[in-house]
């Protein structure tokens, strides 16, 4: 669990990043840098449910990342990370491929054996 | 209707598009071949789910994208429960679509497109939940009390279900258990299970004394 808050505080201090939390599959919360963590982990079990199942449907292999755009700018992120879901608000101004490209990178980095060990 | 999505294919990296309303199923689609109507439909119903489900968090949505290793999926709503979907190659020009989506929205609300239908493709919309009266009232009660234990998506899921559960077999009292069964299988964890038994059990029993 500490180090999910360790993954977490290190996503939260990306450019371009507003807030974050990190979920297992079936929504119980590991860490978060955000408030009213309950309409954003609701929204990514759900989602990722769907999401696997139009990969199937479709025949894709790999889902990197689902988004909700908004009007305001602070679009929302699903990063499916083995059996552990990363929701990210970005910031409303920021880089977003510059934001995606630290995100790629760390995850890259993690291993979720039990979700405890970020290198 | 498949003019408005032919101008998206123009876009480069876009591989094609489909138009999808949750009642009446496919209105219009100009993706490959490889993609079949059953699958575009499955698919079109998850995305507005997904959509509804995305609003219920964030009233200014305007698209979704989901990004998969050989594709892009970004869907747009064009009035309530009609979405434009479209599959593009990942190095598609992200500006050039939303304000190619943006536009294709506005002539989808001025209605600038003729209305011929896709029969073959519409026929092949999944039956609904078909229920009366009582029964109908009992799955709403049903479908509040898994909103204790799932949260605010328990609508989505439990509509989801019931349509399976409708698929599988004439939506009747005596298959009602079959219905528990699924949703069980959509909450999982055993406890919840458990909880949802103890909240459904009265409203069964009362159903049954009539």
């Amino acid at each position: 669990m500490a180090d999910a808050k360790v993954f977490v505080d290190r996503v939260k201090q990306m450019d371009g990043v507003s807030g974050c939390l990190l979920v297992k599959e079936d929504g119980a919360l590991l860490g978060r840098a955000l408030d009213d963590v309950e309409t954003y982990t609701d929204l990514m079990v759900f989602a990722a449910g769907l999401v696997e199942d139009i990969m199937d449907k479709v025949g894709f292999s790999y889902c990197r990342y689902v988004s909700f755009n908004r009007n305001n700018n602070q679009t929302f992120y699903i990063f499916p990370i083995d059996k552990y879901l990363l929701g990210i608000v970005q910031q409303a101004d920021c880089s977003v491929t510059n934001m995606l490209e630290q995100v790629y990178q760390l995850i890259g980095r993690v291993s979720t054996d039990g979700a405890k060990t970020v290198s | 209707m498949i003019q408005l999505i032919d101008e998206l294919k123009v876009i480069p990296g876009v591989i094609g598009a489909c138009i999808v309303n949750s009642q009446d199923g496919i209105k219009a689609t100009n993706l490959p071949t490889i993609f079949k109507p059953e699958r575009l439909l499955a698919v079109g119903k998850h995305l507005l789910k997904l959509y509804s489900a995305g609003r219920v968090s964030f009233s200014d949505l305007t698209d979704i994208t989901l990004n998969y290793d050989e594709s892009v999926v970004i869907a747009r709503e064009l009035e309530k429960n009609t979405l434009v979907f479209v599959i593009c190659d990942p190095t598609f020009n992200h500006n050039l679509m939303t304000m190619s989506l943006n536009l294709l929205q506005e002539e989808y609300k001025l209605g600038n497109f003729s209305t011929e239908e896709m029969p073959a493709v519409a026929s092949t919309q999944p039956p609904q939940v078909d229920t009366s009266g009582k029964l109908q009232d009992l799955l709403e009660e049903m479908k509040g009390a898994l909103g204790k234990i799932l949260g605010p998506m328990a609508g989505f899921v439990f509509d989801e279900v019931a349509e399976e559960w409708a698929e599988q077999g004439a939506p009747h009292f005596s298959r009602i258990e079959g219905l528990i069964d699924l949703l069980n299988h959509e909450i999982s964890e055993q406890d919840k299970i458990d909880s949802y038994r103890q909240l459904v059990a009265p409203m069964l029993k009362t159903f049954q004394e009539g």
